[in-house]
């Protein structure tokens, strides 16, 4: 069952619930309702336990790069979705887009929402990161 | 073939298996085979957390008596709203193939059931409520990934709609004013708590209007009546909550005022606007007697009734009327735990004391003492206790509303190391076990992310921590405040319950490297100078390990996988680790029927006792008024 369902469940049985923890807290660290979608290059991939990093490398108005830091699900979540980390490796250098939660702090990092691929599959850290 | 000579095999299959190292035995199963073992595992999860969880639905009458039968087929029901009219309840029921949660309807009088609701996987609705005239149920729901509140008939036809898109996440929707205009919800996190309201008027660009803000949790919210206040609950940061008015209009002075002495539940106003009922600590049901007239008042809060037992059932809603209380009954009745220890063969050597609300047993060092957690349903509290096994006195060391988890004796005995859930974080914490002296700070890690002791290395210079999937090992030399943690197991897959062994130079532990969603049990060398891990790594198991991983003598003992029923099963291996490391033939020492917890604590350092805290059936609740 995931995250939210069990969100959902802990208000009902728990009266008095509270948010079910990820590895930490993402509520501290990123703002669900500030959201941004980063388009640039994958030039990293950080495929460890709790989360996934993903850099990505943005030109930002002016010719200036940014470098933003994706943080998303964990490996296995990925693996159990038939998704590893050689899809991502083999992206770095391409054009890579994230839909993210942005961090509390404004530094250019969040929490990844959906991910589109280089050859345009989507995929949706929804509703675990949503 | 008998269940028996089936694991003969597999254990004599593993034996082959596991006296190799790592690196051969992997490309055991095609990826076709793999995931569909993976899938029929899942099912059987599936079936066992619902037959832990399904229930059915039960009401009360303002006395404190049991009306009529259950209602409903078993299932595993989250959010349940009484209609206005008292006739039906709707209800969430979780889809655990489709990791998903639906609305439905429940017919009081004839159980009949209407879906309202058809997620899609992993999508789920929270949250329903009803509409004062009983047409319309609102509710929350995730759908393509973003969350909504959402309309529906209650009679299940026509489309659901639309009624307001959230940018972000953790709705609680809660309540639709008496004149059919307004909702009221609020979102809660880390960060603290905001109370809203929604006109429903103005679609398609409506604008929920933020009530207050405070930086402690809130839920629940009600409308009174005449829609002029809002009653809702707020949790401290102590864990403790408490039930307040103030008014619905954020421009209106006055309030807030609270309510209550202590409150684990979320307020309800009877339709007249007279009474607002809520639940104690206790599990009481409270009544307050209220006025909205000019501004808010309230007297006479009192005990409406008490559900009775030694763990009493819990409210979950309330009838607009006042006369009628849900309760979801625990699936297996209402369940205590007798401490019993066992020995090698799974015949008991002991009880010790009455049964009570226990969990996490670990046996101290020298294995005369017992570590308990141990829950009281009148202050709503769990604390650390230790108990002398011989004797069975009991000595309290903990007295706080904090969530606790993951204590472990050090190795000497004297202290506690145990994580507790304060503000969001787990810092980790030691104290005395003789019940002296205060907590003393160990370790801060990364601001709320979890993190549970697992093992203290036998110089007790290091204590090893899971880390929410990976093993990292906290110092406990020098200033607390600048402690580092060292990585010690962290990389693509799940790795948990680090157990170094007796001389300290290996290190145990659980993972899903194998198989996502299924741990097996692997051994490094540990490096006792910087806390890393060396070359090397030996599986122990391959038929799956839940959890109580223990590295005693030369055995290694855990919990195994049993996807076929609820009983435990303890496994054993003899393992050595010189000159260099090899394992023996799994085996199963004993099982036990469950369902039945296991930890980090459940067997002696002679590795001849085994504690558990043993489901028995608590005297059934009396109908019995307070």
């Amino acid at each position: 069952m995931n995250r939210r369902i069990l969100i959902a469940f802990a208000f009902a049985l728990v009266p008095l619930a509270h948010e079910v923890l990820a590895h930490h807290n993402m509520t501290a660290i990123f703002d669900f309702n500030d959201r941004v979608t980063v388009t640039g290059t994958l030039s990293k991939v950080d495929w460890r336990n709790p989360h996934i990093y993903l850099t990505v490398d943005v030109a930002k108005a002016g010719g200036a790069m940014e470098t933003w830091q994706a943080e998303g699900p964990s490996p296995t979540w990925f693996r159990i979705r038939d998704i590893g980390k050689d899809d991502f490796a083999n992206s770095i250098g391409k054009s890579f887009e994230v839909e993210l939660s942005r961090a509390r702090d404004k530094t250019p990092t969040g929490l990844i929402r959906t991910i589109t691929m280089p050859g345009g599959k989507v995929v949706s850290a929804c509703p675990q990161n949503c | 073939m008998r269940n028996a000579d089936r694991k003969a095999i597999v254990f004599a299959i593993a034996a082959l298996c596991l006296a190799l190292p790592i690196r051969s035995v992997g490309q055991e199963l095609s990826k076709e085979a793999t995931d569909k073992a993976a899938a029929e595992a899942r099912a059987k999860r599936n079936a066992q957390t619902f037959e832990l969880n399904a229930s059915t639905i039960v009401f009360y009458d303002r006395t404190g008596k049991r009306i009529g039968g259950p209602i409903g087929e078993r299932a595993m029901y989250g959010g349940a709203v009484i209609s206005p009219d008292g006739s039906r309840v709707a209800v969430v029921k979780a889809d655990l193939p489709n990791e998903s949660a639906d609305v439905f309807v429940l017919d009081i009088s004839n159980g009949a059931t209407t879906r309202l609701t058809t997620s899609a996987r992993t999508e789920f609705v929270q949250g329903p409520i009803w509409s004062p005239d009983g047409s319309k149920i609102a509710y929350v729901a995730m759908r393509k990934g973003q969350e909504g509140i959402y309309l529906r008939a209650a009679s299940g036809q026509g489309a659901e709609e639309l009624v307001w898109r959230n940018t972000g996440a953790f709705i609680n929707l809660s309540d639709w004013s008496t004149d059919g205009k307004t909702l009221t919800f609020s979102f809660s996190d880390m960060k603290g708590g905001t109370l809203y309201t929604l006109p429903l008027e103005g679609a398609p660009d409506r604008k929920a209007t933020e009530i207050f803000k405070t930086e402690l949790q809130l839920f629940g919210s009600r409308f009174s009546p005449d829609g002029r206040f809002l009653a809702y609950t707020v949790v401290d940061k102590t864990n403790k909550g408490e039930v307040f008015v103030r008014p619905a209009d954020p421009a209106a002075s006055g309030g807030p005022w609270q309510l209550s002495e202590g409150a684990i539940g979320v307020p309800f106003f009877r339709r007249d606007g007279k009474e607002i009922y809520y639940l104690a600590r206790d599990r009481a049901v409270m009544a307050v007697d209220v006025t909205t007239a000019t501004s808010f008042s309230f007297t006479n809060r009192r005990v409406l009734f008490k559900p009775q037992g030694a763990v009493p059932e819990i409210v979950r809603a309330i009838s607009a009327d006042g006369e009628r209380f849900l309760v979801v009954p625990p699936p297996r009745g209402p369940q205590l735990q007798q401490l019993t220890i066992f020995d090698r063969t799974g015949s008991v050597l002991q009880k010790i004391g009455e049964p009570g609300l226990y969990s996490q047993p670990a046996f101290s060092p020298d294995g005369s003492r017992l570590l308990v957690v141990k829950n009281d349903v009148q202050s709503a509290q769990a604390d650390y206790w230790t108990i002398e096994i011989a004797t069975g006195k009991p000595t309290r060391l903990t007295n706080d509303t904090f969530g606790k988890a993951a204590a472990l004796w050090s190795p000497d005995g004297k202290y506690i190391y145990y994580s507790s859930f304060r503000n969001g974080d787990f810092p980790i914490y030691r104290r005395l076990t003789d019940g002296t002296g205060g907590e003393e700070f160990i370790f801060q890690y990364t601001p709320g992310a979890f993190l549970g002791p697992s093992d203290i290395s036998p110089d007790g210079k290091w204590l090893i921590c899971d880390a929410g999937g990976y093993v990292i090992t906290v110092p406990l030399t020098g200033d607390a405040k600048s402690r580092k943690e060292v990585e010690t197991l962290r990389d693509e897959y799940l790795n948990t319950l680090g157990r170094l062994s007796p001389d300290g130079n290996f290190i145990a532990y659980r993972s899903d490297e194998a198989q996502p969603e299924r741990g097996e049990i692997y051994v490094r060398p540990f490096k006792a100078a910087t806390a890393e891990t060396g070359d090397g790594k030996w599986r122990l198991s391959k038929d799956g390990v839940v959890a109580m991983l223990h590295w005693h003598g030369k055995e290694v003992f855990w919990r195994g996988l049993n996807l076929e029923s609820n009983d435990l099963w303890v496994m054993a291996v003899e393992v050595t680790t010189s000159p260099t490391f090899s394992v023996g033939t799994p085996k199963m020492l004993f099982k036990l029927p469950g369902p039945i917890g296991g930890n980090l604590g459940n067997i002696s350092r002679d590795g001849q006792r085994f504690v558990f805290a043993v489901n028995v059936s608590a005297p059934a609740p009396t109908t019995a008024p307070r």
